[in-house]
């Protein structure tokens, strides 16, 4: 028999008040804790994404959306823009680059960005940290396609591997009476063209990361392609570069990065180029930054609302624990008495009380950094599939270290209540049959 | 009725060693409390002398009320005297502090309690070995010393919890406890109280056997007639008191 048999065997005997308040610890703790990683881990991988370009050029309906489907996939653009309007763009402005890019297509979900190399070789996904392959290379010539990490992961695709893009997301005007709601319907898949992996890419943190990549001209290939069949109404012989017109060299955005000086991120020209550019009432344009602010300025209120929330269930939670041991006082009182008869001191009693409590706060914190964990799991995945935000689900040891402290502290506070009311508790009265 | 005089002279356990109490001139007074209708009242408790040798059995009867619990929290020292003494195995229990006056009681009184008082949660073995603990046994004497108690005292299911033995089960579980750490003084309140006569019979057998193999002095407080035939040596607290005893009521 020892100190710690003694708070064991006290614990098991209110078995229920046990266990009920290490689960509303657990539940408070774990709330905490899933709150305040997602917060930050949130912002940084909305942060991301964006990389170092300063402005972002497409023909959506707001800014906002502009950057929400562009950078990170929310949507396919429901207009595009033409190949001359980019060239006139490009070249109105001294541009580090003019990146153009093209969202509609996807694999099996994964949504699919053509672009051009220049994608790889100068804009960079965060900002100082240029593109790192896994392995295999960048895309040279057409239908090469290189995965981001998460989507290599999720395809199962390998190098070598050969696929074919589902044209189900059309980003491009579609014709009239023309229905592309069903993705995953044959028609929309381009079988006539296959694409070959050539490259895995690291992880980069960002929506990226859940893309795949390929080169501009395959793209409108494959859409010129399916265009001249409608029109022939049968099959036709393989559309090549040849055979491209105008109309069919479209795109959905611009990646643009103005020139800055060599290690800055400021360049002085830049309200003057977006107000120049503003001033295209056929585009949008957005400084991603900003818009990923506004964002934040949106789901902050949703974020307070949740903290209120977690503040009640702490709240509730601490009532409950106080309940449970009020419930408890009667019997606690009786067992407190008996100790004392056998020879233990107020002070002796007082420490086990006490240790008790505290050991509620260290289940109820193990419970809660268990919830946690999983519960960040959850969300992690959940806003990687329907937001594609890339969040590191792992909990900060700093943070689960400062939790586990705070209920430990907390919890053995509420005992020093119960442990004071047994320190003072008569003996004598306390030891009386029950009435 | 006051035989106090005489015990001494039979005490067993030689002439060096101390008698297993003597009570001196105890006075405690209640402190005002409400009593019906609107006289608070006030009560007072006075032993002028009370002496008990080693393994000694005495009964003592009293009234309900009567400030019998009060006089076993003075004795076990859980309560502080206004004026007088207690000296347990030689020990004046109120001249130590805090600690060490609950150390010594843990460790040289064992109470007997009407509703047996056991720790819920904890099995039969358990709760003798806390009193083991909390009297300052080595721990590694505990398990041994409380396997041994108990099957002395009929308990085969020792690592069943208290509360799912049965009553008279239990009773042996209370007076094994009180017995672990080989007290000098037993102190049992309404011991049969809560037990039906027969089982009562054996418990009370059993408790004051153990005592006299132990060489514990049995200070037993019961208003149950059946018991007196089993002591030798009754008291009344009321004869204790002699004509000190006092109800004294004030008007408000």
């Amino acid at each position: 028999m020892n100190d710690w048999t003694i708070i064991l065997r006290s614990l098991r005997a209110r078995l229920f008040s046990t266990v009920t308040t290490v689960l509303m610890v657990g539940i408070a703790v774990a709330l905490m804790l899933v709150l305040l990683t997602m917060r930050g881990a949130g912002q940084k991988a909305f942060e991301r994404g964006s990389g170092d370009m300063h402005l972002l050029v497409s023909a959506d309906d707001s800014p906002l959306v502009a950057v929400l489907n562009g950078v990170f996939y929310a949507n396919p653009p429901r207009r595009a823009m033409t190949w001359a309007k980019h060239t006139e763009i490009a070249r109105s402005a001294p541009f580090a680059y003019a990146i153009p890019t093209q969202i509609g297509d996807n694999f099996e979900g994964i949504p699919v960005l053509a672009t051009k190399p220049e994608f790889f070789t100068k804009f960079r996904p965060n900002p100082g940290e240029a593109w790192a392959l896994a392995d295999g290379r960048f895309f040279e010539k057409s239908f090469e396609v290189v995965l981001g990490a998460q989507a290599a992961r999720q395809s199962g695709l390998q190098i070598g591997s050969e696929l074919h893009l589902t044209h189900g997301m059309s980003p491009l005007p579609a014709p009239k009476g023309e229905d592309h709601d069903d993705h995953e319907h044959d028609e929309n898949v381009h079988n006539e063209f296959t694409y070959t992996v050539v490259g895995i890419l690291e992880p980069t943190g960002g929506s990226h990361d859940r893309a795949m990549f390929t080169d501009l001209t395959s793209s409108w290939i494959i859409h010129a392609h399916e265009k001249r069949k409608r029109a022939a109404g049968a099959e036709i012989p393989p559309t090549t570069e040849a055979d491209l017109t105008d109309a069919d060299r479209l795109i959905t955005g611009m990646y643009l990065r103005l020139i800055t000086r060599e290690g800055s991120d400021v360049a002085s020209n830049l309200p003057q180029v977006f107000d120049q550019l503003r001033r295209d009432p056929t585009i949008v344009v957005a400084a991603p930054r900003q818009e990923i602010d506004k964002l934040f300025r949106i789901v902050r209120n949703i974020d307070t609302l949740f903290f209120a929330v977690a503040v009640v269930v702490m709240i509730s939670s601490a009532v409950a624990i106080m309940l449970a041991l009020y419930n408890s006082m009667e019997q606690r009182r009786r067992q407190v008495a008996v100790m004392r008869v056998l020879g233990a001191s107020r002070g002796h009693v007082f420490g086990l009380i006490v240790t008790e409590s505290a050991l509620i706060g260290v289940l109820g914190a193990a419970v809660g950094v268990a919830l946690g964990l999983g519960g960040s799991m959850v969300a992690a995945e959940v806003l990687q599939s329907r937001v594609g935000l890339a969040i590191d689900p792992s909990l900060p040891p700093g943070l689960i270290l400062y939790m586990v402290l705070v209920s430990v502290l907390l919890a053995a506070a509420a005992g020093l209540i119960p442990a004071m009311m047994a320190y003072r508790t008569s003996v004598a009265k306390n030891l009386r049959p029950m009435a | 009725m006051n035989s106090t005089s005489t015990e001494p002279a039979r005490a067993s356990a030689g002439a060096a060693a101390a008698p297993a109490l003597v009570i001196r001139d105890l006075s405690f007074a209640y402190p005002a409390t409400s009593g019906d209708g609107d006289q608070p009242t006030r009560w007072s408790l006075t032993i002028p002398r009370l002496e008990m040798a080693r393994s000694e059995q005495v009964l003592l009867s009293a009234s309900s009320g009567a400030g019998k619990s009060t006089l076993l929290s003075l004795i076990a020292g859980l309560m502080d005297p206004d004026s007088g003494s207690v000296e347990i195995d030689g020990q004046r229990i109120h001249a130590l502090r805090g600690a060490a006056r609950d150390r010594f009681r843990g460790a040289r009184v064992g109470v007997i309690f009407q509703t047996f008082n056991l720790l819920v949660g904890f099995s039969a073995l358990e709760n003798v070995m806390a009193a083991l603990y909390f009297g300052g046994v080595p721990e590694r004497e505990h398990a041994s010393r409380a396997r041994e108690l108990l099957s002395r005292l009929g308990i085969t299911r020792e690592g069943a919890l208290v509360e799912r033995l049965s009553v008279g089960q239990q009773q042996r579980v209370a007076v094994a406890r009180a017995m672990a750490c080989r007290p000098a003084l037993v102190l049992a309140d309404e011991p049969t109280a809560s037990l039906d006569p027969e089982n009562a019979g054996v418990a009370m057998e059993l408790v004051q056997g153990v005592c006299k193999e132990q060489g514990a002095a049995l200070l037993c407080v019961s208003h149950d007639p059946s018991m007196a035939a089993r002591f030798p040596r009754r008291e009344s607290l009321a004869g204790l008191s002699g004509a000190s005893a006092a109800e004294d009521r004030r008007p408000a």
